[in-house]
């Protein structure tokens, strides 16, 4: 089995978003706020207009006469109409000649600015933990509360409770091709190519940015160099846009890597109370609170705040608990997702609680977790039923695996386990057309491949298995917003599992059509001669000779696939504020690590690691080791090195790769990857996402090893050298 | 493009110069390489011996010299050894000193700081004389020269001159180096066993937070211990080397050196370390440094060892 993309992206033959061109193109830079708060005083553009080479500027005072007028009151305005809300926002954009052309252009903006108040970071806010009155502060921008049970009996008679805090820091997704777009208008139609996970979703995004209706906007993705999340929404896409309207023609504009840090959208920083009640050595009632930055987001302040506090529930059963998240505004760019979003960073909070609580009662870390563990059948914290999950499996062939490290474990070594627990976002549809020709199939759909190979292997690996064509009979096509298939875009886990669905369904019924033809109850197909081979019991027929006339015109069988799944509901007299999120699919990851602590310094050396990956069915099972060992060192990253360091002043310290660590390849360790099988996700065949899983319980595994090998618990991620070195009380 | 007339494309060449633009120039003689320099203005120039600090200066527009001074061609790519001494040509690719057997063997605290600078793409473009010339308080490779006794081979208008590498080193990015001299070489004297030690969060491609270099050389005093890190540039720590008395300090003589070195030291705090964080490194890699250096002592003969 071959990635037909591996060859051609060696030779660097594709066009990423960062290579599109177009004939009479022009360059775009923006004009970035240097302040973090603020608003405009004065901003004249007229020397930058002069500025050689410059072909468009546009300001906000542009917007109403480039913009219908609905645009002006959308939820996410171009540029800032009342206040600047981050350092680096967009407060301009330049198109011109050559891009040192737009650069120098956009640096010769000198906006006059008046200061506001700079709220970086969480402790500014709410130096302590907020009472309800300080609940009511206009920084607070989402709340989401619900509860259920007699917390307060439980945890009244509790016979012991234990209570933490936890802090996280922000991460980035650090994809290694930078945001990049092109956009052009073509007769009245804003055409847009864009380096994105979600062609519909920018599509979308646009219209209402934008204030134009989806039918006159055709986005089409490029290859994506790597999105983990980063790529999910419209971004640079409307200034592109606008200054392709301003100046007439085709308009390109990528990042730099510094911009890439400064203008955010990634995971921000978190601060995670949990208190448990715990009765005859079980849990029996659960406190969480959760406080997230979300920067300067205005949408989605509620969804990052209720979809992030059903991880700090976790896959464990509650008799009662009370759930309560607030969404901060602060003067950090906008909040966005990053694999698995805020997953990573809510379980190193409850599994290092978890883990802690365990060790405290005196019980097996693995032991207690399967005591609480879902099962199928069990009833979730908003009373859905818990489907076919593999987290008690997982902790079983944990523990195994453990007991085999456990013996002759060196002097300054720890093993810590974590569990992780995602829902695939199949509840996202998306269409998909096949067309089986002559020599070959071809799939027609709306995603493009970002890397993980979840659409060109994934997608081509379902139709194989349903029809038995080889992998290299089949080919993935692309299409744009106007020509593909509708699809939600590469988010949630949910390619293989949700698309999947909608390519397995169009491939059934290419071969039940192809069944009636030949009057057999079952086909398979196969090639012979570079030809496709109809094969019933022991009858062969080649399928050129079983095409209709009309068919034989059109090029093949055609079917279209489509996958919409029914919505899934909450218990909604549990959910006293804000959205609670249904779970769509219950996946389990089980990780353990092994570590070496330097007692005299607090530097945590990863020494092995091992993955076990509920994921229902194997449907590529290369791909799927591939992408939970890259899930796993994406992990290391956020529970060792990665972090981005805001001033009191709002300025990022480290908008490069210098001092924003990523993983280096010497800090890998050997990583075990296991799949556990036989739990039924709602994907082809029973197939359960995978992309997201195995990131999530990577923090929490080193920090629980962490504290295995010195006894000590690091409250805080990432665990730097020095902040284990504090833990340890060594400074 | 097409639909604009050409001549605005053509001024726009000449009025608006790529952010970085310099003029490449790469003279094949000292002398030459000397010229250039001695006629350039404050500024104009900048000398280039691999580049992998200079082309960050430039690509942040720290600088904007006219001209950039390769020393590539210059016959300087050399290592050889003289009574006992390593001598270096400034522009040898380090990725050529971390893969010489002899080096590895004579001079391991060389070896080791030298090893774990940024990446073997990196060293394989980073040279000895570019690392001393930029000066970078950070420097893996500075306080090993220090510890060594290095001598620095300078070349200029007036001739060459030879200074120990401290009094070659002013303060962070500045060195006694004349506008128009260039070092030529580094003679490392022959010194007996030695050891490099770096604290970072990441092993590759990372800045260490504190690099401690230790040499145990034939004179007195006997032992060098210098710190990297700190500000404003690498320094040896005298108050903490004389602490040693003896070519195998017990294990109480090594922690009191090492606490001599936290104290003594001078830090700050920056995004990569505070400054008690530092202190607490250097405490425990002086002593570890020292406690390796002991271990690559030659092994006292076994006859000796049988009458203690």
């Amino acid at each position: 089995m071959t990635r037909s993309d591996a060859e051609p992206k060696a030779r660097g033959a594709v066009e990423y978003g960062t290579d599109l061109a177009a004939p009479h193109m022009l360059w775009a830079a923006l004009v970035r706020s240097p302040i973090p708060h603020g608003r405009i005083v004065r901003m004249d553009l007229g020397p930058a207009r002069e500025m050689p080479g410059v072909v468009a500027v546009v300001g906000p005072d542009d917007l109403r006469d480039l913009l219908p007028k609905g645009a002006l009151e959308a939820e996410r305005p171009v540029f800032p109409l009342d206040e600047i809300r981050y350092r680096g926002e967009p407060i301009a954009a330049v198109a011109a000649e050559t891009l040192e052309q737009a650069r120098a252009a956009a640096a010769a903006v000198a906006p006059e600015l008046e200061s506001l108040r700079v709220d970086a970071r969480i402790e500014d806010i709410f130096p302590e933990w907020p009472s309800e009155a300080a609940a009511k502060d206009p920084r607070v921008v989402g709340h989401v509360h619900a509860r259920y049970g007699d917390l307060d009996a439980k945890f009244r008679n509790a016979e012991l409770v234990h209570s933490e805090t936890y802090r996280t820091s922000g991460v980035h997704q650090v994809a290694i091709e930078p945001h990049a777009c092109l956009a052009e208008v073509r007769d009245g139609t804003f055409h847009v190519r864009s380096s994105t996970q979600t062609p519909f979703g920018v599509r979308d995004d646009l219209a209402s940015i934008l204030g134009v209706p989806p039918s006159r906007l055709v986005v089409e993705g490029t290859w994506v160099g790597g999105g983990f999340g980063g790529k999910g929404a419209a971004f640079l896409e409307p200034y592109a846009v606008l200054l392709a309207v301003a100046s007439g023609r085709p308009v390109k504009l990528s990042l730099t890597f510094e911009e890439e840090f400064e203008l955010g959208r990634t995971t921000l920083p978190s601060i995670i109370r949990l208190d448990t009640a715990v009765s005859r050595g079980r849990i029996v009632g659960r406190r969480v609170r959760l406080l997230l930055d979300t920067g300067a987001s205005l949408p989605g302040r509620d969804f990052a705040v209720g979809y992030s506090i059903g991880f700090l529930l976790g896959p464990y059963r509650t008799e009662a608990y009370e759930i309560e998240g607030f969404a901060l505004q602060t003067n950090q760019p906008p909040f966005g997702p990053h694999r698995a979003p805020f997953a990573p960073q809510s379980v190193f909070a409850l599994e290092s609680h978890i883990d802690g609580l365990a060790r405290r009662l005196g019980v097996d870390p693995i032991e207690f977790r399967k005591l609480h563990a879902w099962r199928e059948g069990d009833r979730t914290a908003y009373d859905q039923p818990v489907g076919p999950f593999g987290l008690e499996a997982g902790l079983e062939a944990a523990a195994r695996t453990a007991g085999v490290w456990r013996t002759g474990l060196p002097p300054g070594h720890g093993i810590g386990v974590a569990c992780g627990f995602w829902s695939t976002a199949t509840g996202a549809g998306g269409e998909a057309r096949l067309r089986l020709r002559p020599n070959g199939l071809t799939i027609l759909q709306g995603e493009r491949e970002i890397g993980n190979g979840s659409v060109i292997r994934g997608l081509a690996a379902v139709a194989e298995r349903v029809l038995g064509l080889p992998d290299d009979a089949i080919r993935v096509e692309y299409g744009d917003t106007a020509t593909a298939p509708f699809d939600s875009g590469v988010f949630g886990s949910r390619t293989l599992g949700a698309l999947g669905q909608a390519v397995e369904k169009a491939a059934r019924s290419l071969a039940h059509t192809l069944a009636s033809r030949v009057g057999a109850p079952a086909i398979r197909l196969e090639m012979k001669n570079d030809q496709v081979v109809v094969v019933a019991g022991r009858r062969r027929q080649k399928l050129a000779d079983l095409l209709t006339p009309a068919e034989r015109t059109a090029g093949g069988v055609v079917a279209l696939g489509k996958h919409y799944a029914p919505e899934r509901t909450v218990d909604a007299s549990r959910v006293l504020a804000g959205t609670v999120y249904p779970y769509q699919d219950f996946t389990a990851a089980v990780h353990l690590a092994e570590v070496e602590v330097d007692r005299e310094t607090g530097h945590v050396r990863v020494v092995r690691y091992a993955a076990f990956q509920d994921v229902g069915v194997a449907v590529d099972p290369p791909g799927l080791t591939g992408q939970v060992e890259g899930g796993v060192v994406m992990g290391l990253g956020t529970a060792l090195s990665e972090e981005m360091l805001w001033t009191p002043e709002g300025r990022l310290a480290n908008p490069g790769l210098l001092d924003y660590r990523l993983p280096r390849i010497r800090d890998v360790p050997p990583i075990h990857v296991k799949t556990i099988e036989g739990f039924a996700g709602a994907g082809p065949f029973g197939a359960k996402g995978v992309g997201e899983p195995p990131i999530i319980p990577v923090p929490a595994a080193v920090a629980n090893a962490v504290a295995d090998a010195t006894g000590t618990r690091v409250f805080e991620l990432p665990l730097t050298p020095e902040r284990v070195a504090r833990a340890l009380k060594l400074l | 493009m097409s639909d604009r007339p050409p001549q605005r494309k053509a001024i726009n060449r000449l009025l608006v110069e790529p952010s970085v633009s310099f003029q490449l120039v790469r003279p094949s003689t000292p002398e030459g390489a000397i010229r250039l320099l001695s006629q350039a203005g404050a500024g104009e120039i900048a000398v280039l011996a691999g580049g992998t600090d200079l082309s960050w200066d430039l690509d942040q527009a720290r600088i904007a010299p006219i001209q950039v001074l390769s020393l590539g061609k210059l016959p300087w790519k050399y290592l050889r050894w003289e009574n006992g001494s390593l001598v270096v040509g400034s522009t040898l690719p380090l990725r050529a000193l971390e893969l010489d057997p002899h080096v590895k063997r004579r001079l391991p605290g060389l070896w080791e700081a030298i090893r774990d600078v940024g990446s073997p793409a990196l060293r394989s473009r980073a040279t000895l004389g570019g690392n001393l010339g930029r000066c970078s308080p950070v420097s893996d490779l500075i306080p090993m020269l220090l510890a060594f006794d290095a001598r620095v081979r300078i070349v200029g208008p007036n001739g060459a001159r030879e200074h120990p590498v401290d009094m070659v080193l002013q303060e962070s990015r500045r060195t006694s180096l004349g506008p128009a001299e260039l070092i030529e070489s580094v003679i490392l004297p022959a010194s007996g066993p030695s050891a490099y030690l770096w604290q970072r969060v990441q092993p590759v491609n990372d800045i260490s937070q504190v690099g401690v270099a230790v040499a145990f050389v034939p004179e007195r005093p006997h032992w060098h211990i210098a710190l990297g890190g700190l500000q404003p540039r690498a320094r040896r720590l005298s108050e903490a080397e004389a602490v040693l008395r003896s070519a195998r300090p017990t294990r109480f003589e090594m922690e009191l050196a090492a606490q001599e070195a936290a104290r003594r030291a001078e830090f700050v705090s920056d995004k990569r370390a505070t400054e008690s964080y530092r202190r607490r490194l250097v405490a425990v890699l002086v002593r570890r440094a020292i406690q390796t250096t002991v271990e690559r002592m030659p092994k006292p003969s076994p006859a000796r060892k049988g009458t203690r």
